[in-house]
């Protein structure tokens, strides 16, 4: 295998606090990786890094074989639009920097530059060419940014929440045009994101990160594969779940369920059929939901009732 | 070094016309009009007084310096543009722009000794000392110049964006330190007259040099910020 993003004993500490904390992890060519955790746990920091607009405080980054930062043939084949993307703010209401000037802007800088896509795409999103970049809506400057990051068609694409701020029509239109793009133009994306359930569809891979710290890093089926919702009388539950690891346990009434973790096999699910017991597997968000509310350690004994703080979205 | 890099970051930077000519040429008008308005109402005939407008351009030069960091070079970063390329085309556009507006300052200053000071004997674009001489030369020290303080506005933009305001103290209490303990060695040594004496013999073309030498170590240091900036 390939790698396109190779991170080994990354970590960046602002003051006291890691914010990226000991990360390693391989991306391979032509894939699509989710980067999947909660608000501030460090995707964006990751990404900068990545892209080489931050420096790490230890450990290396390379992409395509080589150092961000210094190399620019590398950084070519690159694109990083930020969630909080901060473009050219000058000018008044006719001198402003607009849509258009950032399309046009960014088209220079890539080889491989689509304008065909970038129209398309400014129309699919229902961007005005003329509005002044500053005077966008969240959900447009979030549109703009996933105009440039397509159109660039950089070998390296990385988006930071691109669903950020954007209608579901919108959602849908980038959600549509990125797998048909990536079809014809395979590239390797990593793509954050804490609206996991909607993006989950993209991924053949995802990674999760904690305060800092890599939690998952595996293919995205043996994700949503790994844990599964159990529910049914309390007694047929409790019978079920005995001897596994139970991650989560919830009661109403008589009724209880329990989230068990590890994969089910035949056997199993005709134990649960016997048990008249109720089994869903949970889906990606769910089981990043789990994880990040059970710490590594703990996790594979650990059995709990429903009782913390993360409710899980059952 | 690809130049085509240069041009293009050059380009992202003239995205923003507007502030590029209005705000020197925005100035230096209002400025040269006070000096006229000024001047032309004094009574009777006055040799040379120093008005000193010209130096709005030199002003709105550093304000240009200090916004084409802040505007752009967060979006350049996230298109690929190394901080080198963003740097070297930065300045690049610098210089042609001062080049140019240096030019137009050189004519002006022409047109003001043929009209004999547009009819008032005003000096506003012909510094004595400073800017005489044949046109060439003052194009060239208004050409140094005028970079000299756009790199001089990128350079503190930069440390400003590295190390924030304690960087940006840090920064100014630097130069104040290089320049008394310049003044304090000067007076030790008893210098002064010898000093005197140097930047009074020194032709304008050797003050340009000066200059020019300032602007490399300016560049030099604002390339050596650039290289720790993240954003």
């Amino acid at each position: 295998m390939t790698s396109a993003i190779s991170v080994v004993g990354l970590t960046r500490r602002y003051g006291g606090q890691r914010a990226i904390d000991n990360v390693t992890f391989d991306i391979e060519a032509g894939s699509i990786t989710g980067l999947l955790g909660r608000n501030g746990a460090g995707k964006t920091t990751l990404l900068r890094i990545v892209a080489g607009q931050e420096f790490p405080s230890a450990g290396s980054v390379t992409v395509l074989g080589d150092h961000p930062v210094t190399n620019e043939h590398l950084l070519h084949r690159m694109v990083f639009v930020r969630e909080d993307q901060r473009y050219p703010q000058y000018g008044g209401r006719f001198t402003g920097f607009t849509v258009r000037h950032a399309v046009r802007a960014a088209s220079w800088f890539y080889p491989n530059w689509d304008a065909h896509l970038a129209d398309a795409l400014l129309d699919a999103f229902g961007l005005p060419a003329d509005r002044r970049v500053q005077r966008l809506s969240r959900g447009m400057r979030s549109a703009l940014g996933i105009v440039i990051g397509m159109a660039a068609r950089a070998d390296v694409t990385l988006l930071d929440e691109p669903y950020a701020g954007l209608d579901p029509v919108a959602r849908q239109v980038f959600y549509d045009r990125l797998l048909a793009d990536y079809a014809e133009h395979p590239r390797t994306v990593l793509m954050s994101t804490h609206l996991i359930d909607e993006a989950a569809g993209l991924f053949e891979r995802v990674l999760v990160i904690d305060r800092g710290a890599i939690t998952v890093d595996a293919a995205a089926d043996d994700v949503r594969g790994a844990a599964t919702s159990v529910s049914g009388p309390a007694i047929a539950v409790t019978e079920f779940t005995a001897g596994r690891t139970v991650w989560d346990r919830r009661q109403i009434g008589s009724q209880v369920s329990a989230v068990v973790a590890g994969a089910l096999d035949d056997t199993d699910r005709a134990r649960a059929a016997a048990l008249r017991l109720r089994l869903e597997p949970l889906t990606l968000q769910q089981v990043v939901v789990h994880t990040a509310g059970v710490s590594p350690a703990s996790q594979p004994s650990d059995t709990r009732e429903g009782t913390s703080a993360w409710t899980g979205t059952f | 070094m690809d130049w085509n890099i240069l041009i293009k970051v050059a380009r992202l930077q003239l995205a923003d016309r507007t502030s590029l000519t209005a705000l020197p040429w925005g100035l230096l008008a209002i400025a040269f009009t006070v000096s006229l308005a000024v001047i032309g109402s004094l009574p009777g005939h006055h040799g040379q007084i120093p008005v000193g407008g010209l130096v709005a351009i030199y002003l709105a030069f550093f304000a240009l310096g200090v916004l084409s960091v802040t505007h752009s070079l967060p979006f350049a970063l996230a298109l690929g543009v190394s901080r080198r390329s963003y740097y070297a085309g930065t300045a690049l556009l610098a210089f042609c722009l001062a080049g140019v507006y240096g030019l137009v300052l050189a004519v002006l200053a022409v047109i003001e000794g043929a009209s004999s000071g547009w009819g008032v004997g005003l000096h506003f674009f012909r510094v004595a000392y400073i800017l005489p001489g044949p046109w060439y030369l003052t194009w060239l020290t208004s050409f140094i110049v005028l970079a000299l303080m756009f790199i001089y506005g990128m350079w503190v933009a930069l440390v400003y964006r590295r190390w924030n305001v304690p960087g940006l103290l840090a920064f100014a209490a630097a130069q104040a330190i290089v320049v008394v303990a310049g003044v304090i060695a000067a007076s030790r040594a008893g210098a002064w007259p010898a000093i005197g004496r140097f930047f009074t013999t020194l032709s304008a073309a050797g003050l340009t040099g000066l200059l020019a030498a300032l602007v490399m170590i300016l560049l030099a240091g604002g390339y050596a910020t650039i290289r720790g900036v993240t954003v």
